[in-house]
């Protein structure tokens, strides 16, 4: 269990919508894809969500899922509608220049640390 | 078959409507008393069917499977030219389109919504003949099943009072989702998400039934004409009930195979289409059902019980 700040430092990410108390969301795991029906059939909680896509319904697929963040991978910009559709439905949004690859092998470095 | 006023698209009724039409079956309203013929009989046997028993359409059968159809137009014709002896294979509209008994009366609206036909044989599982369908007896179970329901209606805002539909319904809306409209897509999983959150329901089984939501309301956005997607929570479960317009599954067994899909390359760049959307679905259901018709439309139930978990 890590604390989502700790995450997102590791990829050196950027806010795009970040509501008060996000730096202490535990995160239990990690999952990326750019596949909404991958991100759909994951398990388990307090998944932190990594993808490409810049579409609403990644961030309506983490609500269904229950992601408490969203975290869009090389890009270094982000529309401005989406940071709005993250704040409407209050969900953590930020950005990393760090292709996919990149950022799992952080977390993934990070989360095996003790 | 003679040419008929085309019935109102059924994506421009009203929710209500086609709510019905989605929980009836065609079966529920077809006439089962049905005159019909075999091949060797004539035009002017038809023409008495017709005249005695006030009906303006007759099935042509060969061992209770249809082979074609005499409509009154038909028997004008036969009469003109002097075709009343001949027997009916002559002169019957062949390639007649069926209805099958189990399918929604959504489809069946459908049918008469894009084809100009003013009735529809209907069979059975088998392939035969069970009954007719005409635009007087959807009509007449609308009405019918309207008029049970009049008193329950609190407004038209898509919500009825629990005692319309269970006595335990604790939540009911009815959404009306649109072709390609992915900005609304999610919003029945979302409100479905918070209404089980309100009522204490563990968390695993609010995410079998938010995802199971949400795969059939992208379903419809992705793959239909558009349609409509009903939410019914009461104490024991949460049912899904997706119904669209078109343009139906030809082979259902090939469409619940995981990795399958017709999504276009735009979709697939939305981030859908890979082909998981009703296996998922069927695995995240307690109950599951789905039920198509090319050129008509799909329905599909799903069904999570409350306190199931896993």
């Amino acid at each position: 269990m890590r604390k989502l700040e700790s995450l997102i430092e590791a990829m050196a990410a950027k806010p795009v919508h970040a509501p008060s108390g996000w730096e202490s969301y535990e995160i239990k795991g990690v999952f990326a894809s750019d596949l909404i029906s991958d991100i759909l059939i994951t398990d388990g909680e307090n998944v932190l969500l990594l993808t490409s896509l810049l579409s609403d319904q990644v961030l309506r697929a983490a609500a269904v899922i229950g992601a408490p963040a969203v975290v869009l991978v090389n890009r270094k910009h982000i529309p401005v509608a989406l940071g709005k559709a993250a704040a409407k439905q209050g969900i953590p949004l930020f950005h990393t220049q760090l292709p996919k690859f990149e950022s799992c092998v952080r977390l993934g470095c990070l989360m095996e640390s003790v | 078959m003679s040419p008929a006023p085309q019935f109102q698209p059924a994506e421009e009724m009203s929710l209500r409507i086609q709510e019905l039409a989605g929980n009836l079956k065609i079966r529920d309203v077809m006439t089962r008393k049905v005159f019909a013929v075999t091949r060797t009989c004539t035009m002017h046997d038809v023409q008495a069917i017709m005249k005695s028993n006030a009906i303006s359409g007759v099935p042509v059968v060969d061992d209770k499977h249809v082979i074609g159809l005499i409509s009154v137009h038909d028997i004008m014709n036969a009469y003109e030219q002097g075709w009343l002896q001949d027997p009916v294979a002559n002169h019957m509209t062949t390639g007649v389109r069926t209805l099958a008994e189990e399918q929604p009366l959504s489809f069946a609206m459908s049918a008469f919504s894009k084809f100009p036909y003013r009735r529809f044989p209907v069979v059975n599982r088998n392939n035969e003949l069970t009954g007719m369908v005409t635009l007087r007896n959807i009509n007449m179970a609308l009405i019918q099943e309207l008029s049970r329901q009049l008193d329950a209606i609190e407004t038209a805002s898509g919500r009825i009072t629990p005692a319309a539909t269970s006595e335990n319904c604790i939540f009911y809306r009815i959404y009306r989702i649109a072709r390609y409209d992915f900005e609304s897509g999610g919003k029945a999983s979302a409100e479905l998400r918070e209404q089980m959150q309100a009522r204490g329901v563990d968390p695993k089984t609010i995410r079998r039934a938010a995802v199971a939501c949400y795969e059939l309301e992208i379903n419809i956005i992705a793959h239909s004409y558009g349609g409509t997607l009903t939410l019914f929570i009461d104490r024991d479960r949460v049912r899904i009930t997706a119904n669209d317009f078109g343009p139906g599954i030809p082979d259902i067994e090939q469409a619940m195979t995981e990795g399958f899909s017709t999504a276009s390359d735009w979709i697939r760049s939305q981030g859908f289409g890979a082909g998981m959307g009703l296996p998922n679905t069927k695995r995240l259901s307690d109950e599951f059902a789905i039920q198509s018709g090319v050129d008509m439309g799909t329905m599909v139930k799903a069904v999570v019980y409350l306190g199931s978990g896993e």
